[in-house]
């Protein structure tokens, strides 16, 4: 039998009275007529603040939409923004947003060492929390395979994942590999999943460098005289912030990709500020699960790449649909939820709707797996000049799904790489 | 008497709150029950000795990681062995830490200490296998006076049994301070801070007593930094880094140093600001940076320096 906190406090000789008179006792059905309050954890500051920044725009513009379209089952949509940061203070934000600002669902969480915390304590508080782009996995191994509040984002490194395929593909003389990766978990996880990827396909490269530099790092000299050094046939980076585009102007400067190849599995995060002045054709370039510029993309990318430029002056990054889609495949579980009636569903009601849904996002169809984690697919390329922007995009344009590239539920990660038919 | 009384009214309301008090507000004052006995400790160098420590988050990392590495790798459940493993371990580092830092004084000090907090944040970075690295350590719940308590909801158990335990850490380590800063050697330290050389001629071994104090504050801290795993669920690198010590040396400006219970109270006023600001404006580190400029030109005895200022006849005593 399990002994709530009132139980406890009489236990403690307060008495059902002063339990009773508790302030917070508000009936549970004041919202339903109201606005659904959707909580949003969105990092605002430091090295990761554009990738919250884009995570917010994107469902900023969602929120819109929906309410000129008449909001969720009648109800307009009203969001509450709380600052994810370090996993103390978000645990907090977290709370706040479902004790206090009472909402419905919350959305967001980018980075893992936050969303490792959020888990457990989304579990505890009964309300469903989608994940943009944080996961719970420790390394690369699941730590909460199977939630009940908590949906989570596609594994850290199936962007590496996808990069090694497409490697294997464009790349096949390479024989020597660097890498230069940030000193942490996505960093080290990406570097070791691309490497086992390489080798699962038959490709004999041999890794002659590893670097990681410290993430925040804005001076690569020393590391680039040591890739220079080392003269490897090819460079992979998982760098996905504002290092990518320092590293790739440094790399000009000394003319490094004129000897190398480039793998750039998640720079498309900042695709916007590789500049062609200083970003060569010929790389093979990551923009995780959205490419502002599609040319097979559905009239709603169009619409949120056209007006995402009009409002902000920026081609929005993949951020955005990440966003977009937690925001959405909600609202399509509520109304499946309410099984074509305008009474306001339970949590636990929408949540057994978002198992296995799939609803159309910015960059396409994309879907919940049964155990709570995105799928989507991953878009990647060789980069280009032939373009109309100032900066590079890709052509030919590749696409792979997490059905190819993301462990299967309750797998390990290499163990199920080593199990490939190659 | 009006102090005491004031005191006898917070406590009470700290004691009734369970039961009057939203959950959220409950939930946020589990952070300032620990950081209050962090801050208890950090005052004892910083307002009695007159040593400011930048690095005081390494001893609450030291507290934080102790409790989560048991729980991890020793399947250790107890509250109790905790807190008492946060302490040794505390105590443990602290020895020599304190014996390279308290030869200094003013910012070789404060820069030594910053430095010792930023090789304990990169330890824990870099030893993924033994820390979790930069994603940490889970920090389950914890039994306490060997209750287990794994049935009752996080939530309940948190502003519940939880709550009074920490209540009950900050009041025994609160009645602890207060009988180390009006014993001889809190005089001691006292003097030491206000004429080192008068000290010394007095007969006090100046470093030994600083290097006593640097030990009593690492304990303090440590133990507050196990009560801090709990809530969260789970211990990160940044509970040691540079920034957290900052905001330890904020919350004991923004009370006040020169009072006992500044710290506490700036502690207090921290948390519940942080919460409403952060909610209001997003750049509430701008409004924190504006606040922390206006205590030290202002009012550099802090909130309690106010209190102080507007009951002349009842200046704080320290």
């Amino acid at each position: 039998m399990q002994t709530s906190r009132r139980q406890f406090l009489k236990l403690t000789g307060a008495g059902a009275a002063a339990a009773a008179a508790r302030l917070e006792a508000a009936p549970a059905f004041a919202q339903a007529a109201g606005p659904v309050k959707i909580g949003v954890l969105a990092i605002r500051a430091g090295i990761a603040a554009p990738v919250g920044t884009a995570g917010l725009r994107g469902t900023e513009w969602w929120a819109d939409r929906v309410n000129k379209a008449g909001g969720i089952l009648g109800r307009p949509v009203q969001l509450v923004v709380e600052e994810e940061s370090n996993p103390k203070d978000t645990v907090e934000r977290y709370r706040k947003l479902i004790l206090q600002d009472k909402v419905e669902v919350v959305l967001g969480g980018i980075s893992t060492g936050v969303t490792l915390a959020l888990g457990p304590v989304a579990e505890d508080l009964g309300t469903p929390w989608l994940s943009w782009d944080g996961t719970t996995q420790k390394g690369v191994e699941e730590t909460m395979p199977n939630p009940k509040w908590a949906f989570k984002s596609v594994d850290n490194e199936v962007e590496a994942i996808a990069a090694g395929i497409l490697t294997a593909k464009y790349f096949k003389g390479v024989k020597t590999v660097a890498g230069i990766n940030n000193d942490y978990s996505y960093g080290h996880d990406c570097w070791q999943s691309y490497l086992a990827v390489l080798k699962k396909l038959g490709m004999d490269v041999k890794p002659v460098l590893d670097l990681f530099p410290k993430l925040g790092v804005t001076d690569f000299t020393s590391h680039i005289a040591a890739i220079q050094k080392a003269k490897p046939d090819l460079l992979m980076t998982s760098f996905w912030s504002g290092d990518a585009t320092i590293l790739m102007k440094q790399a000009a400067a000394v003319g490094l990709f004129k000897t190398m190849k480039g793998v750039f599995t998640t720079a498309g995060g900042v695709h916007d500020s590789l500049k062609k002045e200083f970003t060569p054709e010929g790389l093979l370039l990551g923009y995780n699960s959205m490419y502002f510029d599609d040319p097979k993309g559905s009239a709603l990318l169009k619409q949120f790449v056209r007006e995402h430029k009009a409002r902000y002056n920026e081609y929005p990054p993949y951020e955005c649909d990440h966003a977009y889609f937690c925001a959405e495949s909600y609202k399509a579980a509520a109304e499946k939820a309410a099984g074509g009636s305008r009474q306001w569903p339970a949590k636990a009601q929408v949540v057994k709707a978002l198992e296995g849904i799939e609803v159309e996002s910015l960059s396409g169809k994309r879907s919940w797996r049964e155990d709570h984690v995105q799928m989507c697919n991953f878009f990647q390329g060789i980069t280009t000049h032939k373009n109309g922007y100032d900066f590079v995009t890709v052509s030919p344009l590749e696409v792979i799904s997490t059905k190819q590239a993301m462990k299967p539920a309750g797998t390990k990660l290499f163990d199920w790489i080593n199990g490939w038919k190659a | 008497m009006t102090g005491g009384l004031v005191l006898i009214l917070a406590l009470l309301a700290i004691v009734v709150a369970p039961w009057v008090a939203p959950t959220y507000y409950l939930l946020l004052m589990l952070p300032f029950m620990a950081y209050a006995v962090v801050l208890l400790g950090l005052n004892l160098l910083f307002g009695y000795t007159g040593l400011v420590s930048f690095g005081h988050a390494l001893f609450i990392g030291i507290g934080a990681y102790t409790g989560a590495f048991l729980a991890a790798h020793l399947t250790v459940r107890s509250m109790e062995v905790f807190l008492v493993a946060a302490a040794i371990a505390g105590a443990l580092v602290a020895a020599p830490v304190a014996a390279l830092c308290v030869r200094y004084v003013k910012i070789y000090f404060g820069m030594l200490t910053l430095a010792f907090g930023m090789v304990f944040y990169t330890f824990v970075l870099k030893f993924y296998r033994l820390t979790g690295g930069d994603e940490g350590l889970p920090f389950p719940r914890p039994a306490l006076l060997g209750f287990p308590l794994d049935a009752m909801p996080k939530t309940d158990y948190l502003v519940g049994p939880y709550y009074y335990y920490s209540l009950a850490v900050l009041a025994v380590a609160t009645l602890g301070m207060w009988r180390v800063v009006r014993s001889p050697f809190g005089l001691c330290l006292k003097t030491i801070r206000d004429n080192p050389a008068k000290a010394e001629t007095l007969g006090i071994g100046v470093t030994r007593y600083r290097w006593y104090a640097f030990m009593i504050s690492a304990v303090y801290a440590s133990v507050g930094g196990a009560l801090l795993g709990p809530p969260t669920g789970n211990v990160d690198p940044t509970l040691a880094y540079w920034t957290h010590s900052g905001n330890l040396v904020f919350m004991t400006l923004l009370g006040g140093f020169s009072s006992f219970f500044g710290p506490v109270l700036g502690a207090f006023v921290f948390i519940y600001l942080q919460n409403w600001v952060m909610s209001v404006v997003p750049y509430w580190r701008l409004i924190f940076g504006a606040i922390l400029a206006v205590i030290v030109i202002f009012a550099p005895g802090g909130l309690m320096g106010l209190f102080a200022r507007a009951r002349p006849a009842e200046v704080a005593r320290g």
